[in-house]
């Protein structure tokens, strides 16, 4: 059995066809699939595609930094492959693991047999043993490279950042039992952080950078209308300037999109058609996710917040 | 640019490169390679996604990304006068530093605020200019060092161990590692008679200590400095700072081998000894120049400072916030706190209050050996 895949990998640039002609047609494929992406972030993506290196997106939660990733395999009709870091999580459950039991099975029903020692050693620790975790699928990719999202990168630790290194720069992965393990298709790889801590700079260097900020009133209108498509003209500018009202607010976790398009949706399906005092107080919950919070939307007055965004 | 041919857009982008540079933005010849590649890949003929794709490859962290538009905007007026590209950029930059005009200007002035120079800053409330005494330290009488020496190695046995969820092969029974159970037993036929197990790594935390060295602190703070010294030896990790009305690194100065050494590195740098006292602004300072030395999860945070601020106790309070969700813990040690009658009512004690977890007295070292029994 082939047990080293050492086969060239796909150099950057030079494979073949470019998925996108320039930043403009990507910024437009993004719109078709429902993403209203600024020039900017299309910009980065475009860069992360073009030249295969990695694109680390940072910004508070909320603002579609995971959606990113999504669309863009989409957009490229290609396999999603999501890790989602926590703390404590080791290269088990991130890149490989043995299949323990049916090695000690194989070596249960192989003891019979002739085979030596090195060739039993060579067969238990072949691929038909290894489980495969997100990342190892990220280089294996058959037919196409997949979109490798690790997101939350900042809930790893630093070993697990250390770790990435190896694979982020070569695209290569060492399993000490197999040798080392080359993609054969470059994944596009998204990486995303809350910025609960700071990343390396090791790991930064090998990134591009981009950041995602609250967006403006008019690109929120625009991304509610893309989103909630039956919502009323009104409605949808009512709700978007309520929300930046809110943002103003010197609040613990201020709402981000996503806040938005949830609050938009209870509004609507509650059949209102213009927000008002009471729409809101009912609805506070899809808005901002804590008392203390909500209490400082009552104590600066509802009303108040509305008449701000005549 | 467009019109000139490849070689000066090389050019002009490397210039960029060294003066993003220059003027606060990390990074070496890795970057300036990324910043090339990236503008052959979306041309020059948009300047707007020119500046995304300058500003993708080149920044790394919100706070160059804020930088970046500026310094590239400084850059390009800047371009528009020198008519000819050359080195003789740089040193306009130089120079300009002194004087602070452009906001670019200002930003290189703020970025050198963590260099042990000082600067006659004009700060409301506290002091007006920094004392720059050079303290002679070589005379402090050491015979307290043994005992102190002791009791770091006491705290070092509560601190500086934290067992991490991440586990390893050892020996004691516990989950067992198959991976490691396999191999050994590979001998035996696969039957797993020696089992490996995986126990809790054991790892070190990392220590930030916040050194108030202001007029009321005096008869503490060197006291306070042979603390932070023996305390550097026993943990991964020890950052130091002095601060009064600004903030000075000296975890380089107190990494010497012996504690005298260390002292009179010290008395060389001068850090605003006996200045007035500006808590928050030092913590911004911090927060904004040095965060990536507060890991989260791993950093213990010591203030040690009798929190009389002069300073808007909201701005402690923030950045104390900022802090505290970041780092595993907040010790406050106040030396005041051994005062019978001591309450902690001053403006800025009562803000940074809510965000402390350990709050203790440090007049003495027997008050520093209570300590050891919270942590």
């Amino acid at each position: 059995m082939d047990l080293k895949r050492d086969r060239d990998a796909t150099s950057p640039g030079s494979a073949g066809r470019q998925p996108f002609k320039d930043v403009d047609a990507l910024a437009q494929g993004f719109e078709r699939l429902n993403y209203v992406a600024d020039r900017a972030l299309a910009t980065a993506v475009f860069l992360a595609v073009q030249l295969r290196k990695p694109l680390l997106i940072e910004g508070h939660a909320g603002l579609g930094k995971t959606e990113v990733a999504k669309v863009l395999a989409s957009l490229l009709e290609t396999a999603l492959i999501r890790l989602q870091c926590y703390e404590g999580l080791d290269v088990n459950s991130a890149v490989y693991e043995w299949n323990y039991q049916k090695q000690l099975l194989a070596i249960k029903i192989e003891e019979k047999s002739d085979l030596t020692v090195e060739e039993k050693e060579r067969h238990i620790f072949s691929k038909e043993f290894l489980l495969e975790r997100p990342l190892l699928q990220s280089i294996l990719g058959e037919a196409a490279s997949p979109v490798l999202l690790i997101d939350e990168i900042d809930r790893a630790d630093e070993a697990f950042e250390a770790f990435l290194l190896e694979l982020l720069s070569d695209f290569q992965i060492t399993v000490p039992e197999m040798g080392t393990i080359k993609a054969r298709h470059i994944p596009y790889v998204i990486l995303t952080s809350n910025r609960t801590r700071e990343l390396s700079d090791a790991l930064k260097r090998r990134c591009f950078y981009h950041w995602i900020d609250y967006p403006s009133l008019e690109k929120e209108i625009k991304i509610v209308s893309t989103r909630l498509p039956g919502m009323e003209a009104d409605l949808r500018s009512d709700v978007v300037r309520f929300v930046h009202a809110v943002r103003q607010l010197d609040l613990g976790k201020p709402p981000g999109v996503s806040e938005t398009l949830d609050s938009g949706q209870a509004v609507m399906s509650l059949g209102k058609h213009r927000l008002d005092e009471e729409i809101i107080e009912v609805t506070l919950g899809c808005l901002v996710k804590s008392m203390e919070d909500g209490q400082k939307i009552r104590d600066a007055g509802i009303g108040k917040l509305l008449g701000n965004t005549e | 640019m467009d019109q000139k041919p490849a070689e000066y857009l090389t050019q002009s982008v490397v210039e960029l490169c060294r003066f993003t540079r220059s003027n606060g933005l990390s990074g070496g010849l890795h970057r300036s390679l990324a910043a090339l590649r990236a503008v052959k890949a979306v041309g020059t003929s948009d300047r707007e996604s020119l500046r995304f794709a300058l500003r993708a490859a080149l920044c790394s962290s919100k706070a160059e990304w804020d930088l970046f538009d500026e310094l590239f905007k400084a850059f390009e007026e800047q371009s528009q006068h020198t008519s000819k590209p050359g080195s003789g950029k740089q040193k306009t930059i130089v120079e300009g530093s002194g004087q602070r005009e452009t906001p670019s200007q200002y930003l290189i002035g703020h970025d050198a605020g963590d260099e042990p120079e000082p600067e006659g800053k004009t700060a409301a409330g506290a002091s007006v200019r920094e004392r720059l005494v050079t303290v002679d330290f070589s005379h402090i009488p050491q015979n307290d060092l043994l005992r102190l020496e002791e009791l770091s190695l006491r705290l070092l046995r509560q601190m500086s161990l934290r067992l991490s969820r991440r586990l390893e092969s050892g020996h004691r029974p516990g989950p067992i590692d198959l991976r490691r159970t396999i191999r050994r037993n590979l001998a035996h036929g696969g039957e797993p008679i020696v089992l490996a197990f995986r126990n809790k790594k054991p790892q070190k935390n990392r220590l930030l200590i916040f050194l108030d060295v202001s007029g009321s602190m005096n008869a503490y703070s060197v006291f306070l400095l042979k603390f932070a010294y023996a305390l550097q030896k026993h943990f991964r990790h020890v950052d130091t700072f002095l601060f009064s009305t600004s903030l000075v690194e000296i975890s380089d100065a107190l990494r010497a081998r012996r504690l005298s050494d260390a002292l009179v590195k010290l008395s060389q740098l001068a850090a605003g000894w006996s200045a007035g006292t500006k808590i928050g602004a030092s913590l911004r300072e911090l927060n904004r120049l040095h965060s990536r030395k507060l890991q989260a999860g791993s950093t213990i945070f010591m203030i040690l400072s009798d929190g009389w601020d002069t300073g808007a106790p909201e701005v402690l309070a923030a950045e104390l916030k900022a802090i505290h969700r970041r780092v595993r813990r907040v010790i406050w040690l106040n030396p005041l706190l051994g005062l019978a009658d001591y309450e902690p009512v001053t403006r800025g004690m009562s803000a940074a209050l809510p965000y402390i977890d350990v709050f203790a007295p440090a007049h003495n070292l027997v008050s520093l050996l209570a300590l050891e029994k919270q942590l």
